[in-house]
């Protein structure tokens, strides 16, 4: 708005110039006769005497709309760790749990150490803004209902089983399903591979004396996952809402 | 000698009534991306404003974070540049890499009702000295060189003297 005023006040100046010119060249005459005057009324409020300089530089840079920052197939944001490929697939269940396209899902995890990208609350905190969302993404189901993550296995902390969280909206942004997915246990399981990175599974909580996998006795929260350390692990996950 | 090193916070307000195309997609951006995540906290559609979802839903005010991911890509535009404070010559000035984003204000029903803040936060800054009523800094370099090339500048509203710092 100050940057408008103040090229209109340039453009009025530019154009009054003239004006006065033409004035002064009237000296000697004596006033009192009809004037026809110039222009019309102008609408630009003055913003005079508010003491801030006003902006004197070239424009830009032009501002282009860009997605959130979550929308990304890699979201490691130079995490280290095991890579992780996470492979969700979306079925609606009132359609025979056929495939979802063109639902949104986000997905977040902790890393290694068991840590969750977040800030601030209610202090002082600042935060470097290049780096600030990782381990968090968001992508939109294929024709196969499908979405892909490149990211890393995920960590654990004190009082949960190893976890990703799931939030799957429809086109159109409505909330369809919060859920966490369960990773598989036991001897040779990535969970068992990783073995808790540097921090060790002493402590760890396994998914039947978890808050929120504990009464899943069937195993429908648990994700298949294959693979190794040194080739990086696969998930796979069919989540089924009502869309 | 002795130097003062000070950070300074530009808080930024942003709502319905800013024209600027940044500023409006900031605040288009951020009200959908506010629609979706606050669903997270808001699972039996009990409440539609921000202050009532802080007032009766724990963590809701992990929604400042959530949120901000909306718009770290126009932060990404800026350059680097803290936009809208000019030094004595006119010309933005202060470089950040640090900010914070706040939800002020919000209602999932009506976008007018969406205000929202950006703290952009500057590099250090040296103080060198205060002439009338302007400060006279410098970008804070790890080497001290013989001339320093300084800027002007006056304190004006939402600008403040973040933190400080006596060297040397």
């Amino acid at each position: 708005m100050e940057r408008k005023n103040f090229i209109r006040s340039l453009m009025i100046g530019a154009i009054s110039t003239p004006v006065i010119i033409e004035a002064c060249k009237k000296s000697g005459i004596t006033d009192g006769g009809t004037t026809s005057g110039s222009g019309t009324a102008g609408t630009t409020a003055s913003t005079n005497g508010t003491c801030t300089v006003a902006p004197t530089e070239t424009e830009g840079p032009f501002p282009t709309k860009v997605p959130a920052s979550y929308v990304r197939s890699d979201i490691t944001d130079g995490r280290t760790g095991y890579k992780m490929t996470a492979k969700i697939s979306i079925g609606n269940i009132n359609n025979s749990c056929a495939a979802l396209a063109g639902a949104i899902v986000d997905i977040w995890h902790c890393d290694a150490e068991g840590n969750y990208s977040e800030y601030g609350g209610s202090g002082m905190q600042s935060t470097n803004y290049q780096s600030v969302h990782f381990l968090r993404g968001r992508q939109t189901t294929d024709a196969n209902g499908l979405v892909t993550f490149t990211s890393i296995f995920p960590g654990w902390y004190s009082g949960r089983a190893t976890h990703i969280h799931v939030h799957v909206y429809s086109a159109s942004g409505t909330s369809l399903s919060v859920t966490q997915i369960a990773f598989p246990e036991g001897t040779g399981s990535a969970v068992a591979l990783v073995n808790g990175y540097s921090k060790g599974m002493s402590g760890y909580i396994y998914n039947n004396a978890d808050n929120v996998f504990s009464d899943d006795k069937t195993g429908v929260e648990i994700a298949k996952v294959t693979g190794t350390i040194a080739a990086g692990f696969e998930l796979t996950f069919k989540l089924n809402v009502k869309a | 000698m002795s130097q003062k090193i000070i950070t300074l916070c530009y808080r930024k307000i942003i709502d319905d009534s800013n024209l600027n195309h940044w500023d409006k997609f900031v605040h288009e951006d951020s009200f959908l991306e506010f629609k979706l995540q606050s669903q997270l906290y808001n699972q039996e559609g009990k409440y539609s404003t921000f202050a009532e979802l802080l007032m009766h839903v724990p963590g809701a005010e992990k929604l400042h974070f959530l949120v901000s991911a909306a718009i770290t890509g126009y932060l990404r535009q800026l350059n680097g540049i803290i936009p809208d404070i000019l030094d004595n010559l006119g010309r933005r000035f202060l470089s950040f890499e640090n900010f914070k984003f706040e939800i002020i204000n919000s209602d999932f029903n009506n976008i007018e009702k969406h205000k929202v803040a950006i703290n952009f936060f500057s590099k250090p800054l040296v103080w060198h000295n205060s002439i009338d009523n302007h400060l006279l800094i410098s970008q804070f370099t790890e080497v001290a060189s013989e001339e320093t090339f300084t800027n002007l500048f006056q304190i004006q509203p939402f600008v403040s003297i973040h933190s400080i710092k006596t060297i040397g």
